[in-house]
């Protein structure tokens, strides 16, 4: 019952990934990418957080921080970047 | 246990697939940014937050407190810098009205002007250290208390005043949690009637009363925290915040809604009284 719930939590998850995707991939200007990786990023930690329920371990929870981290270094550096390169 | 924290999780699952398909339908790159900015920090805490409660694992709750505070602070920022620089590369199209136009706006610069040693700082960054490796043993204690004791000793601290008042803190995190599901409705609300009718995007310069740095820091981020405002751009000397606006109905009325959140903010920094003299 509760693999159930936590297998659908994941596919609902994985749907709202590919939809931030589409995205991703049209654009059309760079910020549009970035914020919505930084979603999928966040996504996928959230992905983690479910699987650790299930496999009950807190392995994952580390990788979920590390993701959480990347995402807004990440994200700040593109932002940096298109300031860079788009501006005078 | 596990069905109540099955449920939180879901919320957090559901907030989190509306930012992404609010990603998709918001029609610029700075309204897209409202939508991801508010919902997908909301929804990985809550699905963590359920995680923890689901596994009956206190770590793991105490984990998605660090990970929500963690986002609370990064999510506007990034959405903050990211919206600039959209702003600057010219990519905000279909602003009613715009303050920010040729205003050549000085951005603020954190310059650290003193540095002070914090106990309760120190203490609590070894709490994260420990939190964070998940054991609770003299070994991280230690490890802790060095590395937290460099970083503090190596920080400087922006303004002096900047002091947190203990007794502001529940009521301004209580309206803060407030403010956070009214803007998660909202953005829930805009994207499932997927009507694009009402946005009429703006943005507007609110010069803030309180002339501190933190103050203003702490209002640019519940700002991005509140329905239908993002912080774009902050500047010193006068402490402007320029925020874009998702349902512009006039530069008043933004400008009363982002005075009161300040209000709040400084009344958990400094002494109400001194907001009064200014």
């Amino acid at each position: 019952m509760t693999n159930t719930a936590l297998t659908v939590l994941e596919v609902i998850l994985g749907l709202g990934g590919v939809i931030a995707l589409i995205r991703v991939l049209r654009g059309p200007t760079l910020a549009d990418r970035i914020i919505a990786l930084d979603l999928i990023l966040l996504i996928l930690a959230g992905g983690f957080a479910v699987e650790s329920v299930r496999r009950d371990s807190e392995v994952l929870t580390g990788v979920l921080i590390v993701i959480a981290l990347v995402a807004f270094t990440g994200t700040v550096l593109v932002g940096r970047f298109i300031e860079w390169r788009d501006t005078e | 246990m596990s069905v109540i924290g099955i449920l939180v999780m879901a919320t957090g699952v559901g907030i989190s697939v509306l930012a992404a398909y609010g990603l998709v339908n918001f029609p610029t790159a700075l309204s897209r940014m409202h939508a991801s900015t508010k919902s997908a920090s909301l929804g990985l805490a809550l699905i963590v937050f359920g995680a923890g409660i689901a596994g009956e694992s206190w770590e793991l709750v105490g984990l998605a407190l660090l990970v929500a505070a963690f986002l609370f602070v990064t999510a506007p920022i990034s959405g903050h810098v990211v919206g600039r620089a959209a702003y600057l590369a010219g990519q905000a199209k279909g602003l009613v009205h715009d303050d920010l136009a040729g205003a050549r706006a000085q951005p603020a610069r954190a310059m650290p002007t003193s540095r002070d040693f914090s106990f309760v700082r120190w203490a609590g960054l070894t709490g994260v250290w420990m939190l964070v490796w998940r054991d609770i043993s003299l070994g991280t204690a230690v490890g802790g208390a060095v590395v937290a004791g460099l970083v503090e000793a190596l920080r400087g601290s922006i303004d002096r005043r900047s002091a947190l008042r203990a007794v502001g803190i529940p009521g301004f995190a209580f309206r803060y949690l407030g403010l956070l599901v009214r803007s998660n409705t909202r953005v829930a609300w805009e994207v499932l009637t997927i009507s694009n009718a009402g946005i009429r995007e703006a943005i507007v310069a609110v010069p803030l009363a309180d002339r501190s740095l933190s103050a203003a820091l702490l209002v640019a981020n519940a700002v991005s925290f509140t329905p239908g405002t993002l912080s774009v751009e902050l500047t010193s000397d006068p402490m402007v915040l320029y925020v874009h606006v998702l349902h512009f109905e006039s530069v008043e009325a933004t400008i009363t809604d982002v005075r009161t959140i300040e209000e709040m903010a400084v009344r958990v920094l400094h002494e109400p009284t001194r907001t009064l003299s200014c």
